[in-house]
């Protein structure tokens, strides 16, 4: 498992690939984050990180795909998951090297961010309770869309369409909290219950207030072990199906 | 050892491979031979554990590659059609992710690498990124992944295909060497190759077995009949008619006249040329006609590739086949006897189709 995971951290640390995100993330949170401070005295604004994560998800969701959409698709494309395969190694390994790769170039995106705070804090006060919780929040939120971009991946061999339609269904992701508002789902209070608790917005934006929920958690969480275990039966399927 | 048996494997309804059995034994090289779209790297693929076999098992080294996926593939080497190789990758980062992979020790591996690296020559090459190697380069980094961990069974599908003649040359020699250590299933369509390295050959056409044997035994039963020259000096009406009294000559289909006294003929023969070889000489001896030369032409290892691809009945094959799993098996005959016709009625839908 761990040369699974030094050789997908390689294959995106070596080119610039998780650099070029991590600097796309980064000007998307500068850009916001000058913004906000810019406009603070001019209005009742109220200035506060987790405002900024919640503004950034949208791109957010730009970048994930484009990270993930080589995990497989490109293995499949090149012939080397006959090697994979062939190696004393099992299947859940290899998607969990990955996974757990794809979460380390995560990890060093939002890292860069942490200069803000940090930088914040040294000329004024920051709320560190509520930064905490808006990491927490993100960093499962980015986990949950790693998990999602991945399963896409393996149903493809061509990472472009990976990517696309990986972003499709994270903006449906997303917008599922604004649906389930509607008034036409209104008519059906069950089927809006249904939605609104697949919804990952509102679950994010309760971190971003502060609060740690337990089922915000064990939504991400069990959102995760879905991905990736349909990732690992997806994987298996092609092989059976193969031909 | 590793055992196949009975390996069956459907692409939906087309039956891709069927219903194969065959052994390879240790320290032996087992050519794996058949036209192309006749099922070579489907079954190779399904022996290496990477497809799902539809039916049959396959042991390797005792580990049934179903059950125990993890431990059986430990034992096994295997360089698929198409190198897998990452471009992006330098060929020494490959090959060490590779033996992490392999799960060859930490402390061994840089000596590992450097082995299989020296054995294929591409030391020369180890800094560069594999996208820009030849296509013959990225087959021996490939062939190098294969070797890494020293695994017991190797599977080379096609190793020799895009290299140059000298590197075909190379890479024979190394297959050859493997010998020593290693079982080895390779497959080519490439006759001259498979006679130059293996021990027996495994002959598949439209994943039926057409036959399983050595080399000299297939040129022997079912290469037809062996020609034999013999130059001769002496009375040509006696020697021509001792020739043609003895059982087993078929006909003699031409006589030279070499000047000096001196006649080459050229005899057809029919069952067993050793036998007829030495009731010749017996025949010539005693008509007092000497004999300056005699020696057997091998039928073209071609003709016998040929002919076994394109027969649709396949008897000489499946009765091989049949004997093969008689031998190892002999208290399930009326099963077998089942496979076999249903194995020639396949093999004659398939042909109408």
């Amino acid at each position: 498992m761990f040369s699974i995971y030094k050789k997908e951290l390689q294959s995106l640390f070596y080119t610039p690939f998780a650099y070029a995100i991590a600097a796309l993330f980064m000007f998307l949170f500068t850009n916001t984050f000058n913004n906000s401070i810019g406009s603070m005295d001019s209005s009742v604004f109220r200035f506060a990180f987790s405002d900024i994560f919640y503004n950034v998800i949208f791109y957010f969701i730009f970048l994930i795909p484009i990270m993930t959409m080589r995990t497989f698709a490109d293995e499949r494309k090149f012939g080397t998951e006959v090697l994979l395969m062939t190696s004393p190694v099992s299947v859940f390994k290899i998607v969990m090297g990955k996974y757990l790769a794809n979460i380390t170039v995560f990890l060093f995106m939002i890292a860069g961010s942490l200069l803000y705070p940090i930088v914040t804090a040294m000329n004024g006060e920051v709320v560190m309770g509520q930064l905490l919780c808006a990491y927490i929040g993100f960093f499962f939120w980015g986990a949950m869309f790693i998990a999602l971009g991945m399963l896409v991946s393996s149903f493809t061999e061509n990472s472009i369409i990976a990517a696309i339609i990986g972003e499709i269904i994270m903006f449906a992701f997303l917008f599922l909290d604004d649906f389930s508002q509607t008034d036409f789902i209104g008519q059906f209070p069950t089927l809006q219950k249904v939605l609104y608790s697949f919804a990952a917005q509102p679950r994010f934006s309760y971190f971003s207030q502060g609060l740690i929920r337990l089922s915000d958690i064990v939504f991400f969480i069990s959102a995760i072990i879905v991905f990736l275990a349909w990732n690992y039966i997806n994987i298996e399927r092609r092989r059976w199906k193969r031909g | 050892m590793v055992t196949i048996e009975n390996l069956t494997k459907f692409y939906g309804s087309n039956r891709a491979v069927n219903n194969i059995s065959f052994t390879i034994n240790d320290n032996e090289i087992l050519g794996f031979l058949g036209p192309n779209g006749a099922g070579k790297s489907t079954t190779m693929n399904m022996i290496a554990g990477y497809l799902p076999m539809s039916d049959g098992t396959v042991t390797i080294c005792g580990t049934d590659i179903t059950k125990d996926p993890v431990k059986a593939k430990q034992n096994i080497g295997y360089l698929p059609e198409i190198p897998p190789v990452y471009p992006d990758m330098r060929v020494r980062e490959y090959l060490s992710f590779c033996a992490g992979l392999k799960r060859v020790p930490f402390g061994q591996r840089k000596k590992e690498i450097e082995r299989v690296m020296d054995l294929l020559r591409i030391t020369d090459v180890q800094t560069k990124l594999i996208k820009n190697l030849s296509k013959g380069y990225k087959q021996r980094v490939g062939f190098a992944q294969a070797l890494l961990g020293n695994p017991k069974f190797l599977i080379l599908d096609e190793p020799t295909v895009g290299l140059d003649p000298n590197q075909v040359v190379e890479v024979r020699n190394i297959i050859a060497d493997l010998k020593k250590e290693h079982s080895v299933i390779f497959s080519s369509h490439i006759l001259s190759e498979v006679s130059a390295v293996c021990d027996r050959v495994v002959i598949i056409n439209k994943g039926n077995i057409k036959a399983i044997d050595t080399i000299e035994n297939l040129e022997k039963n079912l290469g037809g009949n062996m020609l034999l020259h013999i130059k001769l000096k002496g009375d040509r009406s006696k020697a021509s008619s001792a020739i043609e009294l003895t059982d087993g000559v078929a006909e003699i289909t031409k006589i030279n006249d070499e000047g000096n006294g001196f006649f080459e003929y050229i005899i057809k023969t029919s069952g067993d040329a050793d036998q007829v070889r030495t009731e010749i000489m017996a025949a010539l001896m005693r008509n007092g006609v000497q004999i300056n030369e005699f020696f057997t032409e091998k039928p073209d290892l071609e003709a016998v590739f040929m002919q076994l691809v394109n027969s649709t009945s396949n008897k000489s094959g499946m009765q091989q086949l049949y004997e093969e799993i008689m031998a190892e098996n002999p208290e399930v005959p009326a099963e077998d006897d089942n496979a076999a016709e249903n194995t020639d009625t396949n093999s004659d839908k398939e042909g109408d189709e």
